[in-house]
């Protein structure tokens, strides 16, 4: 079969936007293709509260399955001391009968026992669909609990899986005092970066979000809180008092930051991932004009560049008019690095295999770098719309080689997992020790990736690896092939999985 | 007599240690070669299912999983056609023997037939469809084990011929070694070795046609206290297959593992045999171990213990840690310990002359309380009581059990002789980083040097 016949979509973002918004192109994930649902992205966010107890309205696996990824990893990562993640246990009778006394009696002794500043209710599918009325069960003895309340209705069925983080963002606001002078004058300086999750920062790696928390400071500035990596009621409270806010990007952090805005008039910078130095400089200024330091921040940036100048332009002139394919599995990544290629490095990217699904998800994204004039292209292949394969599976490789055909590899560097075999040099940002990839560090960070790719190039990809990742009598698979691995922001398979802590890698 | 722990403020808020029973019943059928689980449920759920064939090491050329993926309008207005359309699609896909059909809680809630949508698509399939409801609600993981495997009794063909020197394992993976396959493993070389035959492993690697074939076992072992005393009881009276070893703790150390190894030559007639195995494996277990004696006597010789597991491993553990470590368990904590289990403990303990404190059904709250209600020296546990035991300064942690911090690739039994020394390997690591130097003075001797 010819790469012609194998192709779903090819052209630019703008048209499979438009087809998508025209019903003319499929958007919906296949039913090998589930990702995680909104209960799991919801508790994603409130892991990240200090001093804060989720109770799981439900049976015991929703509350247990979160806790254990969740919180186990920032104990081991994130110097987290373990943090509870409670459960009302649903039982059989409670199906019949309604858990209103499972509620009440939980928060009551979660007050006890661990003395929260706020206690979060989170539904699951069972007491969902029941209808316990948790919103009247929590009115009802709100007088008598000290800590704060919040219910995040977050069944599993309610919404696609990234609904969960726009939800519990726009409830964290109900925890927000409005801006008052005397804060507002002791936060001019201070920024906060929203959209963070899960937890606090590794310890021992250098993130994305250390780093821009290093250019804040840079130019003089303080980040008040990080919402909600690692926040307590007391940053809450004070939050709408900052200068900005500063979206970790137009996805995650943008519902939070939009509802500030609304509410309380807290100004938003929000642009694309800070990938390349473009993009850095484009995040920083819009923060610096809110906080009135156009100046420093000018000052700073001319310095953070003088730091890296030498290094990234003998890279970046390696770049220009070379190819950039860039996998599509992590949208908003994928369009933020296409910015960043062309806009900085002077490439052409490809984005390969944008699942047509993404561009309902991602709709701030696109809106913004269609804005922004940037219209890269998209490749989309049949196996990442096949029922049971997906992104790196077999199909998908097998297309992409077929794309690449005879291509000069000096000519074409593939971003992606480096559990695809593309015969490119390749590029895997996700790896850890490939980070930051943000700012001023990042951008040299990447092109002396891209290079190092090109300067190895003539080493043919491990015989070990690729049967590693593509047995030879690998068959048919499902949801669990690679999805997790390549479209997740974790480097070196970090969660905690199942069995016998093998790292997960394949199959988590 | 037991010191039973209880806390006041735990009945309605626990912090859980154990998954749904949606997780025990797709971690049985995850163990079976060749099926496909199509899970009626959103999306979220599947990630239970993969969790489960975590558990097996199934890598991702192997699983064929197929979700719903239901929202909010098929609550309301049902989603059978959904589950229809989503059957045939795996049934052409997959081409599998088997296609279980499972109902998570929230097909389960809205009353969805899944049994009612097999039987009328069956005719259809090449594939034999076999419904499960498994709402989560139904209880812990265990007790969905035992859901599980109650499901494959239609599968099992009855038989009036029995293979005397065979036996089927039962509840394998309800063990809470990360590498489990491995005790599993010894099970079964140590059974070959006596020349019994294993018919079927409940399940781990297993076929569909040695499930439909258990019922001409000679006798059924279980290889866990977990979730399948019920099912085991079913075989024996539906298909008159005898349990064996029921009464006894699991062969973890060396007094353990001969107990439970006599019993088994008496019951295949192979005692000599087995006096030979045990004579055998304790000398060259205990030639290894007199290289290390003079670091593993002092160290452990009344060394003041917490112990935290499941039923499995925890009941079975204690004797070796007592008598043949000479270590003193003042706090035995389970996750989870059904009636029949408790029984064995409350009998070891009695023979040994101990009363620990004990806390049974634990929870994560109810691990910290229990240890700061104790003074020890040491935590034999996992990472939830590594974690915990750190916070509370506790010096010496174990991360033996799952979920363990610890990678391991070479597969580690904890069951028989290796499995004694695999055990003793990981306490050696855990105990000496617990009291190695943690940083360097680098600044201190650096300035020394300079001056």
């Amino acid at each position: 079969m010819s790469i012609e016949e194998n192709v779903v979509f090819s052209g630019k973002l703008s048209t499979l936007y438009q087809m998508a918004k025209e019903g003319k192109i499929k958007t919906t994930l296949q039913g090998s293709h589930t990702r995680a649902c909104k209960f799991w992205t919801a508790m994603k966010i409130l892991s990240g509260l200090h001093n804060t107890i989720v109770i799981a309205h439900g049976p015991s696996g929703c509350a247990y399955g979160v806790k254990k990824a969740y919180k186990l990893t920032n104990s081991r990562n994130s110097g987290s001391p373990y943090e509870a993640v409670l459960t009302t246990n649903i039982e059989m009778k409670n199906i019949v009968y309604g858990g209103e006394k499972e509620l009440v009696g939980a928060i009551k002794e979660i007050e006890k026992k661990y003395n929260p500043d706020i206690i979060v209710i989170a539904t699951s599918c069972a007491t969902g669909i029941i209808g316990d009325n948790v919103d009247d069960i929590i009115n009802s003895i709100s007088d008598s609990v000290s800590a704060e309340m919040l219910v995040i209705h977050c069944e599993g069925f309610s919404g696609e899986y990234r609904s969960g983080f726009d939800l519990v963002f726009r409830q964290l606001v109900k925890l927000m005092n409005p801006p008052t002078p005397e804060v507002k004058e002791r936060l001019k300086h201070s920024v906060n970066i929203v959209g963070g999750k899960m937890g606090p920062e590794r310890t021992e790696v250098d993130t994305d979000v250390k780093e821009l928390v290093r250019l804040v400071e840079g130019m003089g500035a303080k980040v008040h809180s990080i919402i909600a990596a690692d926040c307590s009621l007391k940053e809450l409270k004070e939050a709408p008092s900052v200068a900005v806010n500063c979206a970790l990007c137009m996805d995650i952090g943008y519902a939070l930051g939009k509802e500030m805005e609304e509410v309380f008039r807290t100004p938003m910078n929000s642009t694309i991932l800070p990938y390349g130095i473009k993009a850095t400089e484009s995040w920083l200024l819009q923060a610096a004009k809110y906080l009135h330091m156009e100046e420093e921040a000018k000052a700073f940036m001319a310095e953070e560049y003088e730091s890296v100048r030498v290094e990234y332009e003998a890279s970046k002139k390696k770049l220009e008019g070379k190819i950039g394919l860039i996998e599509g599995h992590d949208a908003v990544k994928s369009l933020s690095i296409a910015h960043m290629l062309e806009k900085d490095f002077g490439m052409r990217p490809i984005i390969y295999n944008f699942h047509p699904w993404s561009t309902e998800a991602r709709e701030t994204s696109i809106d913004y770098l269609l804005e922004a004039k940037m219209d890269p292209e998209i490749l989309i292949t049949k196996g990442t719309l096949a029922f049971g394969k997906y992104e790196s599976m077999k199909q998908t490789e097998e297309e992409l080689l077929e794309f690449l055909g005879g291509i000069d590899e000096n000519c074409v560097v593939y971003f992606g997992s480096s559990l695809s075999f593309p015969n490119i040099p390749l590029v895997d940002l996700n790896a850890i020790l490939n980070r930051p990839r943000f700012g001023y560090r990042g951008a040299l960070k990447v092109a002396e990736c891209i290079n190092k790719s090109f300067d190895y190039s003539y080493r043919p990809r491990s015989t070990l690896a690729k049967k590693m990742v593509f047995p030879e009598k690998s068959g048919l698979t499902s949801l669990s092939s690679l999805t997790q691995k390549l479209s997740q922001d974790m480097p070196d398979c970090t969660m905690y999985g199942k069995g016998g802590g093998r790292g997960r890698c394949l199959n988590s | 007599m037991l010191e039973q722990l209880n806390w006041k403020h735990n009945n309605f808020s626990k912090d859980p240690l154990l998954s749904c029973a949606l997780e025990g019943v797709t971690n049985v059928l995850a163990g079976i070669k060749d099926v496909c689980i199509v899970i009626h449920s959103p999306q979220g759920c599947a990630a239970t299912v993969n969790s489960s064939y975590d558990q097996h090491e199934v890598d991702f050329t192997n699983r064929k999983l197929a979700c719903t993926r239901l929202f909010e309008r098929d609550i309301i207005l049902g989603a059978t056609q959904k589950l229809e359309d989503m059957i045939k699609q795996a049934d052409a896909t997959y081409q599998s023997k088997i296609i279980f059909v499972v109902g998570t809680c929230a097909a389960d809630i809205i009353g969805e037939d899944i049994e009612a949508v097999c039987r009328m698509l069956q005719p259809d399939m090449k594939a034999r469809l076999i419904p499960i409801q498994a709402g989560g609600f139904r209880g812990n993981s265990y007790e969905g084990i035992g859901m599980g495997l109650a499901a494959l009794i239609p599968i099992i063909k009855p038989s009036h011929m029995k293979i005397n020197n065979s036996v089927n394992l039962i509840s394998v993976q309800a063990n809470c070694n990360p590498t489990w396959w491995a005790d599993l493993e010894w099970v079964k070389e140590t059974l070959e070795k006596l020349d019994v035959y294993i018919q079927t492993v409940f399940t781990h690697e297993t076929e569909i046609s040695q499930i439909e074939e258990a019922g001409v076992a000679g006798a059924n072992i279980l290889l866990s206290h977990e979730g399948s005393f019920a099912f085991s009881k079913n075989l024996e009276e539906l298909h008159k297959i005898p349990l064996l070893l029921s009464d006894l703790p699991f062969p973890v150390g060396f007094i353990n593992t001969a107990r439970w190894l006599k019993r088994l030559g008496e019951h295949f007639h192979k005692e000599q045999e087995v006096e030979e195995l045990i004579h055998r494996e304790e000398k060259r277990i205990t030639d290894i171990l007199r290289k290390r004696a003079l670091m593993m006597i002092p160290r452990y010789r009344n060394c003041r213990i917490a112990l935290s597991a499941d039923s499995t491993i925890g009941i079975s553990i204690v004797r070796m840690l007592f008598e043949e470590l000479e270590m003193i368990p003042e706090l035995l904590i389970f996750k989870h310990c059904p009636e029949s289990a408790r029984r064995i403990l409350e009998e070891e303990l009695s023979s040994m002359k101990l009363s620990p404190k004990v806390v049974w059904e634990a929870d994560g709250y109810q691990i910290k309380k229990a240890l700061e209600s104790v003074t020890v020296d040491m935590i034999i546990g996992s990472s939830w009581e590594k974690y915990i035991g750190e916070e509370l300064g506790i010096k010496v942690i174990v991360d033996a059990f799952e979920p363990s911090n610890r990678e391991v690739y070479v597969n580690e039994s904890y069951f028989g002789y290796d499995g004694m020394l695999h055990l003793l390997q990981v306490f050696a690591n855990d105990w000496e980083r617990a009291f190695r130097s943690k940083h360097i003075s680098f600044e201190k001797y650096t300035a020394k040097c300079g001056e």
